[in-house]
Order: structure tokens, then C-alpha cells, then sequence
């Protein structure tokens, strides 16, 4: 029998519930649903208030990991149907795959709207940084976009290249950040490429050198900030700036980014994982006040 | 439909050139570059075919070109070295890019494609001598086709020709008016297939439909949203898939778009300017539509004169925002992109910009070009 092998990439899924909000109370709730390509999102909003959501890990199929984050979400709620939804909005890699979606909408637009909403109306440039891509997004003060990049070809540089490192140096996910600041004396410099396959060779070689592995992580998550640096270089910060998607959590990167761009990045409580699924929600909130919701027999 | 013909023209290119070759017994020269004067060659008779790729993945060429060269390059060079076009009785270049000519160069060496013709067209096109120096190589050119062909031409044969391709050029550009209509009858992906069908076939045989088709287009109506009018400005395009997709994004998504004018060689480039008739001498009257029809980036200069043009046809064709794009290294276009933007956006056309290879990735430039059409909606109900 093999030895069943620990999974160090693999992070907390959770829900969450939001005491201070009576549901029932609601005149409209709506539903946005992020199925990324790496990890699904289902926010539940009551009347544009977050009420509840669930953020996992996405399935081999979306609609499923649609149905699955959506259950997860309404499960932290404990008492409400999916037949209370008043719209409910897909964005993502999977979106137009939501079964009980009412319309899809871009991830580019759901996190501008997201960020404006977790982070405040002055985020004027979004950095998301998702499971496979890498999204810069300007916007305005409605979380309006107005211009974005997005990484073209190759998916270095993204949550999964950082899944795989974890992976590979045992060391779990949560505690990336932090580990890769426990090396003695100078900074490592950064590992040559940040293509995932020739980056994870890359390290072998530097761990049979001698190299710790705190020093390795700290190498390659250089190697990241400066590869997501680049396509926010190019579309240029305009303050303030704020992050979504899972590697903001991941102060190993994000703190070797921010020196870069100069300016600090903005702070939210909420998880940065949930803007995308967030900015649905919304978009759906405002169709909703607007009398385009969903025709209710 | 006559429409359909076009599209029928377009993927069976090689079956429709052998078959005419068979049915007129006459010659088929290849050319890569639209600055090549299809004028003269129909003057002798001989059917000019421009050479595209096939956008399928392929391994041939990596022994020919340097990895930096263009994607188009390599498509076009991996036909001949397939042997696809084994049928030709020679093939020419007109001097554009370095890499295009490599893969001409490429292709001669190695298919022995029996009558071969650099037309060192000048690059510096704004210059005064431009013409004369064309009209030189001209002569140059018809010597080495009555090589070819064994039989001399007069300037009335030279006049034929010159009516041939303007009747091309203006029946496109009068099926380009339709497309300025709010719902135009014809789609952006009809369009390419028009154009493009063009340099695969007979001119004469192509403009009968190309007639029937204008005719139709008086009464079609097409049972399908419009979405966002977009104008595609830049390299090389007969992306086909990319621009079937575009067209179909609002099928599946809530915005959609139609490509209603666009700014390529294998478009309004190439077929937007007529040479000027009756004049004495027609050889120079090709030579003075070939140096100052809208130019390659690659000719561009000193002064970017595509810049007006393409606000212009922004404008005429009420585009609501325009995909600037480009062959992944084609070097002339990477290096207009920034000025062209900047000129758009300052004259309130929105822009988003795309880099095209051999093969489109569909789904990762979907969500671009949704989350671009997006930004275009003025009116947003989302907000």
C-alpha cells in the first residue's frame, strides 16, 4: 500500500455566515457565482449586503462546482431555498456554464465591481491574481472597468505555479507567505524563470546545492512578484490600489510586489477570494432595482 | 445564397486552382504580398493567387525561419513545403517585410517552383522617385512573364487588366457600404470570405457572384443582433475562427459584436484604391496606385498616413470600438500599434489590443474581447 501523500498545496475551503443581516427582511437577493479555474465562489447577497458565502475548490466540471459552491454557501445560511434567489449572475473560466444562472458576465467586470465593493469606491487599479491568470483592471469610482491586461499564453506566475511549489517543497499552502521570509542574511535572488516546469527543476538543483527550503520559496515567489509586476507595469497604477483573488493572501508575493508599485495596496476584512462572486452579486442587485430580476410566478 | 460561394471558394482553394488551370490551360503564379500587381499578370492571362496559411499547427518550417519571425511566414512557407502548391507555375514576392520574404526565399530554394520573380517594390513609397523606380521594375517584370509565357503584351492588355481589378475593387467597396447599415446584411466573417475568395479565384469568374451578391444584400436581412460595431485594425487577418468567434460571443454571452469594417491587407489594404484609367501610360498608372494606395506599416514612413484612413473608416462605418492586432513579432505593425491606439482613443474610439498567432486561442481571447465589448456599453444596466 502506497503511503497516502499529504497535500501541502491544498488550502481551507470555507463559508461564512453574516450574523447581523435577517434575510427575510430582503427585498431582493442575489446570487454571483465565480466558478474559476481553480477555485469556485458563491456569494449570496441580501438587498447588496453580503449574507453568506462558500469558496472551494472547483471540480472537474463547472457546473457541478457551481451547484457545489452554491450548497456550501446556503449550508453556512441553514435556511434558505435556492428558490428565494431573486438573479443570480456566473462569471469566470465557467460561467457560462452556471445551470441556474440568470445571465453571465465577465470575471474582468465582476472583480472590478468586487474590489470597489470589498475595498471601497477609490480602487482605481484591480490587481487579480486567480488560480491559472492574471487580470490588471483600471476602473472607475462605480467599479466601472476601463481598461485591463491580461497574462497572455502562459499561466506562470499564478495560484496554481504557487499550489505546485508548495507541493513540491512540503510546505502548506497557508504558511508560504510567511516561510518564505525565514532565511538568514541577504535575500536569494529569484529563480531564473517562473515557468512552473523549469522553475520546479530550477529549485531541485538549488535544494541539492544546499539551499534551504525557506530560501527556495523566497526565490520563487520573487521570481513571481516579478513576473506579475510586469503586466501591472504595463497598464500603469493609478492609486488606490487593492488586490483580489487568492494570492493576496500570500504575503511571500504580495510583499515583494508592493515596493515596486510604491504605494501601499488597500486592506479589506472580507476574503479576497470572493470579489469576483461578490461583483455578481451585485451586477444582479442593481438588474434587480432596476425591475429586470427574475419573473417569479 | 450567392454569399455562400465565397466561403465554398475559400476552403477549397486548391481544388478550384487545379481545376482551372485544367479547364483554361493557362498559368497560375503565386504571389505573397499584396503589392503585387495582379494588373500585369491578368494582362498575360496568368492567374494571380495569393498565398495564406492554413492555421493548422505544423513542424516543416522550423529548419527555415528564425523563431522570431511571424507566424503568417511560417504558415505560408509550410504550404509550399507541403507541397500544396505543387500546381503553381511560379510564385513572386513583392519586397514588404523581411519575413514574409524569407519564407519566398525559403520556398524557392527548396521547391524549385520554376519561375520565381522578386519585385523589389520600394519601401520608401513617399518618396518622388518611388514611381519611375517602379515602373522600371516593371519592365523588368513583364520581361521575365514573357519568359513565362512565351508571348508579348500591349498596353490595351494592360488596360484589360487594370479594369479587371478595379471592377473587384469597386463592388467591394459597394458591398462594404452595406455593412455600414445598423443591421448590416452581411457579417464581418461573409466579408473575410469575400475578400479573401478573391485571391483565390479568377477575378472574372469571382465578380459575377460578387454582382449577385450585392444584389442580394438589397433585400437580406439578418436574424441576428448586431451587439457592438467593431472595427479590426493590424497584421495579416484571415483568422477566420477568431473572427467566427467574435461574431457568435453574443449567442452565448450577454454582449455581442460585428465586425463592420476592418484594416488589414487581406481587406480594405489591399482592395480600397483604384488605379486611375485612360491615362496614356498604364504601366505608370499601376505604379502610381501601388505607391500611394493605403500603405503597409512596413512603408509607412516618415510620415503615418494610416492613421486618417483609419479614423476615417472608424467613423464612416460607426465603430463603437476598434481590436488592434497583431502577428506575434511582425515587427511594422508592433511598432504603429502604440501611435495607432494612442490616435484612437484621443479621437474617442476605444481600443483593445490582441496578439494572433498561428492558431487562435479561443477561449483566452473570448473573455477579452467580451470583458472590451463590456466596457463599450454605454447605456450598462449593470451599473
Amino acid at each position: 500500500m502506497a503511503e497516502e501523500k499529504q497535500e501541502f498545496w491544498r488550502w481551507t475551503e470555507s463559508n461564512w455566515k453574516n450574523p447581523d443581516i435577517i434575510w427575510k427582511d430582503a427585498k431582493f437577493v442575489t446570487v454571483g457565482i465565480d466558478v474559476g479555474s481553480v477555485s469556485s465562489q458563491a456569494v449570496i447577497m441580501a438587498d447588496g449586503k453580503i449574507l453568506a458565502y462558500g469558496n472551494m475548490r472547483t471540480g472537474s466540471d463547472s457546473p457541478n462546482s457551481a451547484r457545489n459552491a452554491l450548497k456550501f454557501a446556503l449550508d453556512a445560511l441553514g435556511d434558505m431555498s435556492e428558490e428565494r434567489m431573486d438573479y443570480c449572475i456566473g462569471t469566470g473560466y465557467g460561467r457560462v456554464n452556471v445551470p441556474f444562472a440568470d445571465r453571465s458576465v465577465t470575471e474582468i467586470a465582476c472583480h472590478a465591481r468586487g474590489a470597489n465593493f470589498l475595498y471601497g469606491p477609490e480602487v482605481r487599479t484591480v490587481l487579480d491574481v486567480g488560480g491559472q491568470d492574471i487580470k490588471a483592471i483600471q476602473c472607475d469610482k462605480k467599479g466601472k472597468v476601463t481598461n485591463f491586461l491580461m497574462n497572455d499564453k502562459c499561466a506562470a506566475g499564478t495560484g496554481r505555479g504557487m499550489e505546485v511549489f508548495s507541493d513540491l517543497l512540503g510546505i502548506p499552502i497557508q504558511e508560504v507567505g510567511d516561510r518564505s521570509y525565514e532565511f538568514k542574511g541577504e535575500e536569494p535572488p529569484a529563480v531564473s524563470s517562473t515557468c512552473v516546469v523549469y522553475a520546479k527543476s530550477e529549485a531541485t538543483s538549488l535544494l541539492r546545492k544546499g539551499w534551504t527550503k525557506e530560501e527556495v520559496l523566497a526565490a520563487y515567489c520573487k521570481a513571481m512578484a516579478d513576473r506579475i509586476y510586469s503586466l501591472v507595469e504595463r497598464i500603469g497604477v493609478k492609486p488606490e490600489f487593492a488586490v483580489t483573488g487568492g494570492m493576496a493572501k500570500n504575503r511571500g508575493v504580495m510583499d515583494r510586489i508592493m515596493p515596486k508599485i510604491g504605494i501601499e495596496r488597500m486592506k479589506t476584512e472580507w476574503d479576497t477570494q470572493i470579489a469576483g462572486a461578490a461583483g455578481a452579486a451585485l451586477f444582479g442587485y442593481t438588474l434587480c432595482q432596476k425591475g429586470k430580476g427574475r419573473v417569479k410566478g | 445564397m450567392a454569399v455562400e460561394k465565397f466561403q465554398e471558394w475559400y476552403e477549397n482553394r486548391h481544388a478550384y486552382q487545379t481545376d482551372w488551370k485544367k479547364r483554361t490551360g493557362s498559368k497560375i503564379v503565386g504571389f505573397f504580398c499584396t503589392y503585387t500587381p495582379e494588373e500585369i499578370y491578368y494582362a498575360f492571362d496568368i492567374l494571380p493567387v495569393r498565398i495564406l496559411g492554413s492555421h493548422e499547427i505544423q513542424d516543416v518550417t522550423e529548419p527555415h525561419l528564425f523563431a522570431m519571425f511571424c507566424p503568417f511566414c511560417r504558415d505560408v512557407l509550410a504550404q509550399g513545403l507541403k507541397g500544396r502548391y505543387d500546381y503553381l507555375d511560379g510564385i513572386t514576392i513583392a519586397q514588404s517585410c523581411i519575413h514574409l520574404r524569407q519564407a519566398y526565399t525559403s520556398w524557392e530554394i527548396h521547391k524549385n517552383p520554376g519561375w520565381s520573380h522578386y519585385l523589389p517594390m520600394p519601401n520608401h513609397v513617399q518618396s518622388p522617385r518611388a514611381v519611375p523606380f517602379l515602373v522600371g521594375e516593371y519592365e523588368i517584370l513583364i520581361k521575365r512573364l514573357e519568359d513565362l509565357t512565351g508571348r508579348k503584351i500591349t498596353d490595351s492588355d494592360l488596360n484589360k487588366g487594370i479594369e479587371i481589378m478595379n471592377k473587384v475593387r469597386r463592388v467591394m467597396k459597394d458591398i462594404y457600404e452595406f455593412r455600414k447599415q445598423d443591421n448590416p446584411p452581411i457579417t464581418g466573417l461573409e466579408s473575410m470570405y469575400m475578400t479573401c475568395s478573391q485571391f483565390f479565384t479568377d477575378a472574372r469568374e469571382w465578380l459575377p457572384v460578387a454582382e449577385e451578391v450585392k444584389k442580394e444584400l438589397e433585400t437580406r436581412k439578418l436574424e441576428r443582433d448586431p451587439g457592438k460595431r467593431l472595427l479590426i485594425v493590424g497584421s495579416e487577418n484571415d483568422d477566420i475562427e477568431f473572427i467566427r468567434m467574435v461574431e457568435t460571443l453574443g449567442e452565448r454571452e450577454s454582449v455581442g459584436a460585428t465586425i463592420v469594417v476592418e484594416e488589414h491587407c487581406t481587406t480594405t489594404r489591399y482592395f480600397w484604391d483604384e488605379v486611375e484609367e485612360g491615362l496614356d501610360d498604364p504601366l505608370t498608372a499601376i505604379a502610381d496606385r501601388y505607391v500611394s494606395r493605403t500603405p503597409c506599416p512596413s512603408k509607412d514612413w516618415p510620415q503615418r498616413t494610416r492613421l486618417q484612413r483609419i479614423l476615417k473608416f472608424a467613423k464612416d462605418f460607426n465603430a463603437d470600438g476598434a481590436i488592434v492586432i497583431q502577428q506575434k513579432f511582425c515587427d511594422p505593425h508592433e511598432t504603429d500599434i502604440p501611435f495607432i491606439r494612442k490616435f484612437l482613443e484621443e479621437n474617442d474610439v476605444p481600443t483593445y489590443f490582441l496578439e494572433f498567432d498561428v492558431t487562435t486561442a479561443v477561449g483566452p481571447f473570448a473573455i477579452r474581447v467580451e470583458a472590451f465589448l463590456e466596457t463599450l456599453d454605454q447605456e450598462d444596466d449593470l451599473f
